[in-house]
């Protein structure tokens, strides 16, 4: 702007506002931390980690334990095969997910963001590969600012190579669950990937390689939903980490022994390591901040100068704003209480909605071309019957009508044997002697069981016309 | 100008990159709403062009979605956000 003013102009001043508002990134270089907190997100990482890689290889009887079979339509979990009108249970599921993350956000805070979410998962990965290589705080510091020499070159490749593979093998894990693994390998191994999963495989690799490598904590302050609505779940009882102003202030360097309330000092020696480990750059002594994922790194760090000065641990530590301000703690709360009763709603609906689940289902149009048809004292309805069977193997089913007296099903000789997650038409002929029909239009009943013991019914009506009595 | 320039606080890459995100979002959701209702194997007759797999399905699908979600955003951000002010104002 300032380049188009006349020369001797003097150019209106930027508003400051906007560089106020949005500052560039400093890119930010996380230390090490050791500690409790620290040993629980390792754990933590493993664990979720594991699952992710390991389910798609796990197989139980023949069959992968979780493959969301998308080409054929069919879901498999744990030993249940979910097909596209098993929606509601794939939505209650979601709900619920959704609900205990609103429960524990309420309760504990974010919790998920420092310990579960994939971002701090792999971006966790990430930081410990650049640890690998580059080694410490200092050491990536001083690597960055110095020149390109052979050094930063070997290092730099070296970090860029270990990030593209584990991106790349992220990338195959996540169509893992979608393809069977070991097939998936062979056609990998064979460069024959089919071009949908080859681009699946990218684009995952490519969003892993991103989030976790270049864009890191920006994804949890700038794009993450969550972060944005979760202000709205939290209250003066949920748990947050926070920094004890009381103690700490006024915060101030003193020699390790000395007596700090004799020099007018708190508990905080402002040696700014809380400020150092920070994944998202802040200083939590400024209070609660959105930026803060709960990840606890700063509690740990400082515990460990707390325990090295001879004061008490705590002075950053999980703690409630009740608590901060000498209240008492209070966890059943109606907030939370509603949201826990939301989940127990929801799934009660889905537990009983799985149990009571049909393995099968039936479906029946009239036959559209003839009202009736007269057959020797008898009335004669046509139906096309829609059979689906979710079960896994193919199945016989038997037939009934029922609702009028001395009504027979013919029909024309078939079987009805279905397989495996398909939908086949059958044709049915009811009839029913005319002295049985009280009216033209009648309701009759289908019911269809499976020819094995112990199978469940199921039925459906449908009209039978006949002529006036 | 405050309030001008207090609209303005995102700068241009942002604001679009925030669209493409958001949109992104909304296409899995959609996309994975759409496919569970409608089969892709049964749409093929009806459709002008020829049939690809069901995983070639979803994929357009969801890229599909991502495009026409991410115009809207892309519009309603060009109509949120006014024209700089003038350099001589």
């Amino acid at each position: 702007m300032n380049d188009l003013m006349p020369s001797g102009q003097v150019a209106t001043p930027v508003p400051t506002i906007e560089q106020a508002l949005y500052e560039k990134r400093q890119k930010i270089y996380p230390r090490q931390v050791h500690g409790r907190f620290a040993t629980l997100r390792v754990i933590a990482v493993v664990g979720l980690l594991g699952i992710y890689y390991g389910l798609p290889w796990l197989r139980w009887q023949g069959q992968p334990v979780v493959l969301l079979d998308l080409p054929a339509r069919k879901f498999h979990i744990f030993g249940l095969t979910l097909w596209p009108q098993d929606f509601l249970l794939l939505t209650l599921l979601l709900i619920g997910a959704a609900l205990s993350l609103f429960l524990f956000t309420t309760l504990a805070g974010r919790l998920w963001c420092g310990y579960a979410c994939p971002q701090t998962v792999w971006t966790e990965v990430f930081l410990w590969l650049e640890r690998v290589i580059e080694g410490t705080r200092q050491q990536r510091m001083k690597l960055d600012q110095g020149p390109w020499n052979a050094r930063k070159w070997r290092k730099k490749l070296a970090k860029q190579g270990l990030w593209i593979a584990f991106s790349l093998y992220t990338g195959f894990t996540f169509v893992a669950y979608f393809t069977p693994a070991p097939q998936l390998w062979t056609e990998l191994a064979a460069f024959a990937l089919g071009p949908w999963e080859t681009f699946w495989f990218l684009f995952y690799s490519f969003a892993t390689y991103g989030n976790a490598g270049f864009l890191r904590e920006q994804v949890c302050k700038y794009m993450c939903p969550y972060a944005r609505f979760q202000s709205a779940m939290f209250d003066a009882d949920t748990l947050v980490i926070s920094y004890d102003r009381a103690r700490g202030e006024p915060r101030g360097s003193r020699r390790a022994g000395s007596d700090s309330r004799a020099h007018g000092l708190g508990d905080c020696i402002n040696c700014t390591l809380c400020v150092h480990v920070c994944p998202t750059g802040i200083d939590i002594r400024d209070g609660l901040q959105y930026e803060c994922i709960g990840c606890s790194s700063c509690v740990d760090v400082c515990d460990d100068v707390m325990d090295k000065m001879g004061y008490a641990r705590g002075l950053v530590r999980y703690t409630t704003q009740h608590e901060l301000d000498g209240q008492p703690r209070r966890i059943a709360r109606p907030r939370a209480l509603i949201y826990l009763a939301l989940l127990i709603g929801v799934g009660g609906t889905f537990v009983s909605l799985l149990l009571t689940r049909e393995p099968y289902a039936i479906d029946v149009i009239r036959d559209r071309n003839q009202l009736y048809r007269e057959h020797g004292g008898l009335i004669e309805n046509v139906y096309t019957l829609k059979v689906l069977n979710f079960d896994e193997p193919s199945q016989r089913f038997g037939l009934s009508a029922h609702g009028l007296e001395n009504m027979s099903v013919d029909l024309r000789g078939h079987d009805i044997e279905v397989a495996s997650g398909t939908v086949a038409p059958f044709v049915a002929v009811v009839r029913a002697p005319e002295s049985a029909l009280a009216r033209t239009s009648s309701t009759i009943t289908f019911t269809l069981a499976a020819l094995r013991p112990g199978a469940p019914a199921v039925s459906t009506t449908a009209t039978f016309l006949g002529p006036a009595p | 100008m405050q309030l001008i320039a207090a609209t303005r606080w995102m700068p241009v890459p942002a604001r679009y990159g925030a669209v493409l995100w958001l949109s992104f979002l909304l296409a899995a959701g959609a996309t994975g709403f759409f496919f569970s209702i409608v089969d892709p194997d049964q749409l093929a007759p009806c459709l002008p062009f020829p049939m690809v797999s069901r995983l070639g399905a979803y994929t357009i699908g969801f890229l599909a979605f991502w495009l026409f979600a991410s115009l809207s955003g892309v519009l309603a951000v060009a109509f949120t956000y006014p024209p700089p002010p003038a350099a001589n104002e």
